[in-house]
């Protein structure tokens, strides 16, 4: 399954060198790519939370968007409330999301297939309103999450043009290439193997010594670490968390990137990222092409996009990636 | 108050049951929860909405919306669904395959919807009148295209029920989805009977949208939440009974209008999600769910 085995340090240099390449790059590009660049690694943090719960611990959620948004409310609490400093928002966003997964994944480890994705479906729709029942919360306004200006020592670094979109590039770049760095090491170890066995058969894994149902618990905790990471990311980006910032077709669309990855292939999620964020770029030119009708300009995203969807499963199971698709047909 | 409530609340359940109804038949039928109902069903509402408006006739838009239904559920059993099972069945993806296709068939309808009609809100007329029946002075909000509802939901279930359980079609229906193998020794045309399946459930659906919509707006979306709440009825009463969808439907209708009375809509969903949870951790398939025997 793994072609390539990096030691964790030689994936740490890799990381870092990737980093600093893409920061560096951001000096040359315009402001909406940058913008564009930053949604691209919420995604791909988003996807590689969704990519560890299915591919590799054999459960599904059609309701990761509700735990981005207990992130991305998490964050805003803080920052807000607390007047915590946005890292530490984000780290806090993270924490309750991940005590919130916990509490799921002890639930979720008892259901399957459709059950889980029906009531993980259902959290989703649910789940938002809480907002509108507390106060403290922000009801339909929700809650500020602007982080202002970048810091006075990345200006002078960078220069006075550092732009916010830059830095919000900069920001998400870093945090979103240290997760996909732990999470690929965590797959690595004794973890991530015992997922993948539990995962290909519970009974032969439980045989073996392995806790299946500890390791899917587990397994959904890590897995909504990371999608309330995005989703503080994601809250960040827009300066503010609503109750409708994290809509059904959120839940949708990640998933999506997902399979579009290939949903037992983590480094694939860059693709995932990059083409969820593409793909409305690419309709929106196609629909002046057509004629700029509202019609077309609200429906042509959706329709690419489950097309592309439908293709990928019936045709490339294993994602959009032709060299390992091709391999794994001559092994087999 | 209270009755009122009631009332309320079998007419939003018996739409809950129909939905759950539909996704029972395509469950019993294929085993994949079928994400793209509430899509089926938008579409043959859209085309009875059409008709409607050509013939100003709800009356003739209803059966026709009915028949658009049946076939869409064939269609999309033949031409997509014994493809995806055909293919995607290895590697990480089989499991979730169904619940991706699905999806992505929605998204694929809805978008579709929207090119042709566009998003914006349209009324789909029934000459029902949606204003509450009056008792001198008292009206309650039930109105006539509420009891309408309530009578066309209880028909087709009885429809389905009856065909079920007195006719060799049901018969042949229930042998294909609990033994298909025996069922096609004994002469079953498997396949065949299982696009009936999808048909029935096609029907069902449409049915669902055709009589709701006239109380609220159509839109590409409009029937997702009733999808939701149909689902969750299906889970509660256990995927694979029909009685089971048809009381989860009415308690969860029920549940949810008192719910909107005492403590305020927004928070219908998240008890939903708690009523579903809680079933699920008590009975993992359901409350009429069959048994499943030990694996290995």
């Amino acid at each position: 399954m793994h072609s390539r085995h990096l030691s964790p340090l030689s994936r740490a240099l890799l990381s870092l060198v990737v980093g600093v390449a893409l920061l560096a790059a951001s000096g040359f590009t315009g402001e909406l790519r940058n913008y564009q660049g930053a949604q691209v690694a919420v995604y791909l943090v988003a996807i590689a939370s969704i990519i560890l719960l299915t591919g590799y611990s054999g459960q599904i959620s059609l309701g990761h968007g509700a735990i981005m948004a207990i992130g991305g409310y998490g964050a805003a609490l803080s920052f807000t409330l607390w007047n915590f400093p946005f890292e530490i928002a984000l780290l806090f966003g993270v924490l309750v999301g991940t005590v919130g997964g916990f509490i799921l994944g002890v639930a979720a480890a008892r259901l399957s297939g459709p059950y889980l994705a029906g009531t993980t479906l259902a959290l989703a729709v649910g789940l938002p309103s809480i907002a509108d029942q507390f106060h403290l919360l922000g009801g339909e306004q929700g809650l500020n999450f602007d982080i202002g200006d970048p810091p006075r020592w990345v200006v002078r670094l960078e220069g006075s043009d550092f732009t916010q979109y830059k830095w919000f590039f900069w920001i998400a770049t870093v945090v979103a290439l240290i997760a996909l760095w732990a999470i690929t090491n965590l797959l690595h170890s004794s973890y991530g193997r015992n997922w993948r066995a539990g995962r290909n058969n519970s009974v032969a894994a439980g045989l073996a010594g392995i806790n299946v149902a500890k390791g899917k618990v587990l397994a959904f905790t890590v897995s909504s670490a990371l999608a309330s990471l995005a989703g503080a990311l994601f809250a960040l980006l827009l300066g503010l968390v609503t109750p409708t910032a994290f809509p059904l077709s959120l839940s949708f669309a990640i998933v999506t990137g997902a399979v579009l990855a290939g949903v037992g292939n983590l480094a694939g999620s860059i693709v995932g990222g990059v083409v969820l964020v593409a793909i409305p770029e690419i309709s929106g030119a196609l629909t002046t092409h057509l004629g700029d009708s509202q019609k077309v300009s609200a429906n042509l995203p959706g329709l690419v996009m489950s097309a592309l969807l439908i293709l990928v499963v019936l045709f490339m199971p294993n994602g959009l990636r032709i060299r390992k698709f091709k391999r794994a047909k001559k092994t087999t | 108050m209270f009755i009122d409530t009631l009332l309320i609340g079998i007419s939003s359940g018996a739409i809950y049951s129909l939905m759950a109804l539909a996704l029972v038949l395509v469950w019993r039928s294929t085993r994949v929860v079928n994400f793209a109902q509430s899509g089926q069903a938008v579409l043959s509402t859209y085309i009875g909405y059409e008709i409607s408006v050509s013939t100003h006739n709800y009356w003739i838009s209803l059966p026709l919306a009915i028949l658009v239904g049946a076939i869409l559920g064939s269609l999309v059993d033949l031409l997509f669904m014994r493809l995806l099972m055909g293919r995607a069945n290895s590697g990480p993806i089989a499991e979730i395959a169904p619940v991706i296709a699905t999806l992505g068939l929605l998204g694929l309808i809805q978008s579709f919807v929207g090119l042709i009609w566009g998003n914006a809100f349209l009324h789909y007329a029934s000459p029902l009148s949606g204003k509450g029946f009056s008792f001198g002075t008292h009206t309650i909000p039930f109105s006539p295209q509420n009891l309408f509802i309530v009578v066309a939901s209880a028909v087709v279930l009885a429809i389905f029920g009856a065909i079920f359980k007195y006719t060799d079609l049901g018969l042949a229906l229930r042998a294909s989805s609990f033994q298909p193998e025996i069922a096609q020794l004994a002469g079953v045309r498997v396949s065949r009977v299982r696009n009936i399946g999808w048909a029935f459930a096609g029907s069902a659906g449409a049915v669902a949208g055709a009589v709701i919509t006239p109380t609220s707006t159509l839109s590409p979306n409009s029937l997702d939440l009733l999808f939701v709440s149909g689902f969750i009825a299906a889970v509660i009463g256990g995927l694979d009974s029909l009685v089971g969808a048809v009381i989860g439907g009415l308690v969860l209708g029920v549940g949810f209008a008192f719910i909107l009375q005492y403590i305020g809509g927004s928070v219908t969903f998240l008890v939903g999600f708690i009523i579903l949870m809680a079933v699920l951790l008590a009975r993992p398939r359901g409350i009429f769910g069959h048994k499943v025997n030990r694996r290995a």
